[in-house]
């Protein structure tokens, strides 16, 4: 299947289907180094605790046990990193500030000692007051989880200035307009408070990462991580190492999904087996990685203005964001949350105002599309529930106020890459709008904008190899996207040869070159930019050693079919380097280089595109249980031009499937910081009998988009637009939801809500 | 205690704790890494091998239930190193992504496919509906094994 | 989950050997069929045993068997849910047994797991135990050295985890009445994770038009599964029609006291016992009226 050139645009397999396909891909549990230790980690039982002493020495004891790593033994470091705010320890030191922070480590010959060793530790905890939901950690005299004052700025948060204060790590505001004047005036308000619960990514594949040290100012890692480049810079500062002498192998990824992005296991593990001096592997538990990355749970306040024909005036947005204990990546969340809160409507005014708490819960990170996904479904059922007041349908009231192409949507930042209206029009399309609906069935859609991209700073390097085999050398994480697949259409696209002839090989900090993250949508754009660069240095190459070949003009050299071709003169590229080189070796190597093409990149100058969070559903209702049925999706990627249109349609049906769960099923119980349901028994992830029975697929190609060939990411809008699509078909069908997810039991109690507020209502109007 | 079994048509002779858990057999001492561990609780189907040619979670599965019988691993799917058409139908409908639930749905569908070579759609949901995916919506898996079934039925001598 | 703790596994192959590993190591051994259950409470650290006992090997206890004279199937306590679900005897004779059992957990747990560690287990949230409760006749058989018994699912089921078996007392059959004519069975369950958050067993007898027997058990809201006593009387004599059933399931709902839990509260689950039950009657009165 592969022994063929796939140019953009086309269904190329994927290049490491054969490898998964036959259990060959190696994942990072897959890798075992000589001497290898396996590692368990001791969690606080307690949502905050101090620690008053741990007693390891009988664990210490137990044969088979190599060492045992506490907050004691971090003295000759500087373990607090976070790449936002350096507010973790690489466990606790002191103080522990959720239930199931890490407290100590232990090291042994087999998981089953590392186990019993665990149960012999002895700490003595003194339990604190705790705060362990927004509501707690915001009130006056509320516990402190961190001491502010202290914490230092991480090294990638990206956001200018700021120091976290009592329990808010971080704040951002955005005011444009006068919105209490419009607000004054309008015919229309739309009030709410609004609820998400806190989600867990759900990689297939929990966290895990092997650490070797060679000598000891050389570090080795193999780790599921998707910003390979962020986590070394990270920990090359904890131990002081210099960023060269740290080495991160990233093999494939059993999905990530936000989940892993940034620095996870990497400190812990390389810290134990510092102190083991051996190779060790720390492998979490589905449950561990629950409390390893999660989305933030949030409150949101949101109010809507509009004039009596349905024109939005302004738009008022309180929310907070939990982060849990430690920042993680909440700041980038909180400013991107606030980026969606407004959608993107051409307000006259708006006001959002968005925090970031600690809490004593497990902390918050990135997960597919956040930000949107927290506030798509609110702002788009007030506008549909404006609609329904003024008489307009929910897609006149989008083509009403949708913003348009080039209109701005954050004060300097990039204005609007994409044809919004052109993009409902085709959801409403694929739902049938408009035709008559069976009772019972709903439909509904939502439009959002996603800060997506993150910093534009990518590097590649291709290498042509003397017999023509072209490596990528790029620092993508292939998670699953399909990036090997895309970047290899990249290169076949410029060079025409067969996807057999190209290799994308696992990330590897020594070798494949500087990526920023992968994540965001980024990849194909900026990763895959850099590789576009790349394939066009070599071919520019290849044609420089033609010319000289055959003393032709650059005009009259073309590459087609794997070859250099000179009128009906014709050399494979082997061929061409052994002309060039006198001698059957040697290489060449095309550089691409990806930065900001004004300006620094930074976030208030950004995003680098505006990834458009589209779609619609068809669902039908269980009056008796409240239980919804999802009978069609329609997705709508606007992917400015599509580099494998089948790899984007699977980033849709997953992300709509991962949607529906965060709609519907899925939610984290904590109790007095408990984790009550950490796992797949009790934490309801969407099965295949959950899925819609028909799947639409609609793939937008403007050519609108920053990448090569007008291209632009995908795989998290869908994510965004389907809570925010199912909420509203609950909307036409008189069920209004303000907490998510819509469980069964939810909508049950919304129906019975909606069914009282009917029955005053009529006794009200009956009365008078 | 001594465990004998064959595991991808390879008699296996070997002295395992009693509390050998099938997975940890399987990766740890035999070194088929391509069974995947997930949820470690009889519900994702990640760590799915066929035992007997029944479908089973090897990873809260006793190695010594397979004392005298037949495992299969995804590294024994392969036909004289190449695709089964059960994989080619996978790839063909990209019915797969990040590639950890992939060998546990390979066997799952082969479990179907043993018991029943034309299923309907209805029998094929109700199958590969026990294993889990959390990043293609299912859709191109459902349509992988019906692939499968095409591709199957039309490979002479199988 | 944590890795197991050292044991032996012993594997008796007759019954009488069984025993005599159950006398000796008494509180030190745990029966083990499949080990679904088994193995995960162990993994989860809530138990831990240096001995096994393997029941598997005992003959013929997955064997699944019908007695015509007596009109009676009888099915081994080690005979996996997979192997009930597809047996032929049993979708001939008892097809709603197979239907309950296809709906239990994955493919890979009914591979695996027995019916009688289902039963002896008694977690709260079960098909087959609901079922078994609402099928008049059924009978579940418990041996020991002592000698043979037969206890009746309404006895057997005592408290989450906790039935009336003795510890010496292994269960090696289960005994099912076929359904007469004119009767039907019908069963529903409300999935919300991974186990079921309700489930509903109903089976209706009619004559001349009337219904002259019911029965309704309620599960997985309680700690066991629960006959609806108040439900069935008012459904004797009467119509089978949808005002009936909605009475019925109405007063099988009131009779549950479901707790609340992360499956949901209190009051959502009553809903589903309502609506399940009268699901569950409609079935059961079609069927029965198709019996002939
Ligand atoms: C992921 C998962 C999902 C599940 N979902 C469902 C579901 O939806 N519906 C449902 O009904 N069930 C469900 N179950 C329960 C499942 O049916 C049981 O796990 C299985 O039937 C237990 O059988 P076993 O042979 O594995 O028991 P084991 O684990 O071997 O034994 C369980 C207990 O019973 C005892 N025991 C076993 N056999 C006997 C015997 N013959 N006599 C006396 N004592 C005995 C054992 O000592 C042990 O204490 C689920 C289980 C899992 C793991
Ligand atoms: S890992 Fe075994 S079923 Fe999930
Ligand atoms: S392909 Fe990633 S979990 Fe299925």
């Amino acid at each position: 299947m592969l022994d063929k050139a796939y140019g953009v645009g086309e269904r190329a397999p994927q290049v490491d289907g054969p490898a998964k396909i036959t259990g060959q891909a190696k994942f990072a549990g897959d890798i075992k180094l000589a001497g290898m230790l396996e590692a368990k980690v001791l969690r606080s039982p307690f949502a905050h605790a101090r620690i008053r002493s741990i007693d390891v020495s009988r664990a210490e004891a137990l044969p088979g046990v190599a060492c045992i790593l506490t907050g004691n033994d971090l003295g000759d470091i500087d373990p607090y990193y976070g790449h936002a705010v350096r507010d973790r320890p690489i466990v606790a030191i002191d103080r522990a500030k959720f239930a199931g922070d890490p407290v100590a480590i232990v090291a042994a010959e087999s998981a089953s000692i590392a186990d019993q060793a665990l149960e012999l530790i002895v700490v003595d905890y003194e339990e604190l007051p705790h705060a362990t939901t927004i509501e707690e950690a915001m009130v006056a005299n509320a516990p402190q989880i961190h001491d502010t004052e202290q914490l230092r700025l991480g090294l990638f948060h990206g956001l200018g200035d700021f120091q976290p204060h009592n329990n808010i790590c971080y704040e951002h505001h955005l005011e444009d307009g006068d919105v209490e004047k419009l607000f004054s005036k309008a015919d229309e308000i739309v009030e709410g408070e609004y609820r998400f619960p806190s989600v867990y990514q759900y990689s297939m594949e929990p966290h895990l990462t092997v650490a070797h040290w060679i000598a000891n100012d050389q570090l080795e890692l193999w780790s599921n991580c998707q910003h390979p480049y962020l986590v070394r810079a990270e920990v090359a500062d904890i131990f002081s190492l210099s960023k060269a002498n740290v080495r991160i192998h990233v093999p494939y990824l059993g999905g990530g999904f936000g989940s892993k992005s940034y620095t996870r296991l990497e400190p812990m593990a390389a810290a134990v087996a510092r102190k083991a001096a051996r190779p060790v592997r720390i492998a979490n538990s589905v449950t561990e990685s629950m409390w390893t990355s999660r989305r933030h749970n949030m409150i949101c306040k949101m109010q809507t203005a509009a004039d009596k024909d349905g024109m939005l005036l302004a738009r008022k947005v309180e929310l907070w964001l939990d982060t849990g204990a430690y920042a993680d990546n909440g700041p980038r969340v909180v400013a991107t949350a606030a980026d969606a809160a407004a959608g993107p409507y051409a307000w006259q005014a708006q006001k959002v105002d968005a925090f970031g708490v600690y809490t004593n819960r497990p902390p918050s990170g990135s997960y597919r599309a956040f930000g949107a996904t927290h506030l798509q479904w609110i702002g788009e059922s007030q506008i549909n529930e404006i609609g329904r007041r003024v008489g307009l349908d929910a897609l006149e009231m989008r083509k009403k106020n949708l913003l348009k192409f080039g209109d701005t949507i954050r004060k300097g930042g990039k204005p609007l890459d994409a044809d919004l209206i052109g993009d409902i029009q085709k959801v409403a399309d694929g739902l049938d709008w408009g035709e008559k609906r069976g009772e019972n069935i709903g439909r509904g859609f939502g439009i959002g904008l996603l800060a997506a991209g993150s910093r534009p700073v990518s590097t590649s390097f291709l290498r042509l190899e003397a017999d023509g085999t072209i490596t990528v050398l790029v620092s993508t994480t292939e998670l699953g996207q399909g990036a090997r697949t895309a970047m290899s259409q990249l290169v076949s696209e410029v060079l025409k040869v067969p996807l057999s002839q190209i290799r994308v090989p696992d990330g590897d900090t020594q070798i494949t070159p500087y990526d920023r993250s992968t994540g965001a949508s980024r990849s194909t754009t900026l990763a895959g930019g850099a590789v576009h660069l790349a394939a066009l240095d070599l071919r520019e190459q290849l044609i420089d050693i033609a010319v000289k070949m055959w003393k032709l003009s650059d005009e009259a050299i073309e590459i087609r079919e794997g070859q250099v071709w000179g009128g009906d003169k014709s050399a494979t590229f082997a061929e061409c380097l052994e002309w060039h080189f006198g001698f059957v070796g040697g290489e060449l190597f095309g550089r691409g280089i990806v930065r900001p093409e004004e300006g620094q990149g930074t976030y208030s100058a950004g995003p680098v595109f505006w990834e458009v969070c589209t779609g619609g559903v068809e669902i039908e209702l269980d009056r008796d249980t409240g239980e919804i049925k999802l009978r069609k999706v329609v997705s709508v990627a606007d992917v400015g031009t599509a580099v494998n249109p089948s790899l984007i349609k699977g980033q849709e049906m997953g992300g709509a499937a991962q949607g529906l769960g965060n709609a519907i099923f899925e939610e984290m119980h904590f109790e007095d910081g408990q984790l009550m349901n950490g796992n797949l028994a009790d934490y309801r992830v969407p099965k295949l009998f959950d899925m819609a029975e028909e799947f639409v697929s609609v793939i937008v190609q403007n050519e609108d988009g920053p990448g090569p060939y007008g291209l632009k990411g995908v795989g998290e809008g869908i994510l965004a637009a389907m809570p925010a699509a199912i909420v509203n078909a609950l909307g036409e069908l008189g069920i209004e939801i303000n907490e998510l997810p819509a469980t069964p039991e939810r909508v049950w109690k919304a129906m019975n809500d909606s069914r009282q507020d009917d029955n005053t209502l009529q006794k009200k109007i009956g009365g008078e | 205690m001594q465990l004998q079994t064959t595991i991808n048509g390879k008699p296996i002779q070997a002295e395992v704790p009693a509390e050998t858990l099938l997975i940890d057999l399987l990766r740890d001492d035999l070194d088929l890494t391509g069974t995947k561990r997930s949820c470690d609780m009889q519900i994702c189907g990640s760590c799915t091998v066929l035992l007997d040619g029944q479908p089973v979670s090897s990873c809260s599965l006793l190695a010594y239930e397979t004392q005298d019988r037949q495992v299969l691993t995804i590294e024994g799917v392969s036909l004289n190193g190449s695709l089964h058409p059960v994989q080619t139908a996978f790839l063909q409908e990209y019915g797969l992504q990040c590639g950890f639930c992939t060998p546990g749905m390979v066997l799952t569908t082969l479990s179907l496919l043993a018991e029943n070579p034309n299923p309907d759609e209805e029998t094929i949901r109700a199958h590969i509906g026990s294993n889990l995916c959390r990043c293609t919506g299912y859709y191109p898996i459902v349509n992988a094994v019906k692939k499968s079934v095409q591709l199957t039925n039309n490979t002479p001598g199988d | 989950m944590r890795t197991l703790t050292p044991f032996s596994i012993l594997a008796p192959t007759t019954l009488q050997d069984s025993f005599q590993h159950i006398e000796e190591h008494g509180w030190n051994a745990a029966l083990y069929a499949g080990g679904t259950e088994l193995l995960l409470t162990m993994r989860s650290g809530l138990a831990s045993f240096p001995y096994l006992i393997d029941i598997k090997k005992i003959p013929q206890f997955d064997e699944i068997s019908f007695n015509k004279d007596e009109g009676m199937l009888t099915i081994g306590a080690g005979a996996t849910h997979r192997s009930i679900e597809t047996s032929p005897l049993v979708l001939e004779q008892l097809p709603l047994l197979a239907e309950v059992e296809s709906m239990v957990a994955n493919i890979r747990v009914r591979t695996v797991g027995t019916i009688g560690g289902n039963l002896c287990f008694a977690d709260p949230h079960s098909d087959p135990a609901t079922l078994f409760m609402a099928w008049a006749g059924t009978t579940f058989e418990l041996v020991s050295s002592a000698g043979v018994r037969q206890i009746a699912p309404d006895e057997f089921f005592v408290d989450l985890f906790t039935t009336a078996r003795a510890e010496n007392e292994l269960m090696s059959k289960i005994h099912l009445p076929i359904l007469g004519k004119r009767m039907g069975g019908a069963y529903k369950k409300f999935v919300t994770l991974e186990r079921p958050t309700a489930n509903v067993a109903a089976f209706l007898g009619l004559a001349n038009g009337k219904i002259d027997s019911a029965r309704i058990a309620v599960g997985s809201v309680g700690p066991i599964p629960v006959r609806a006593i108040d439900a069935e009387g008012t459904l004797l004599g009467g119509f089978p029609d949808e005002k009936l059933f909605e009475r019925a399931a109405e007063t099988a709902a009131e009779a549950t006291d479901p707790v609340d839990d992360v499956y949901g509260s209190k009051e959502y689950k009553k809903q589903i016992v309502r609506v399940l039950t009268r699901r569950a009657l409609k079935q059961a009165a079609t069927r029965a009226d198709r019996s002939q």
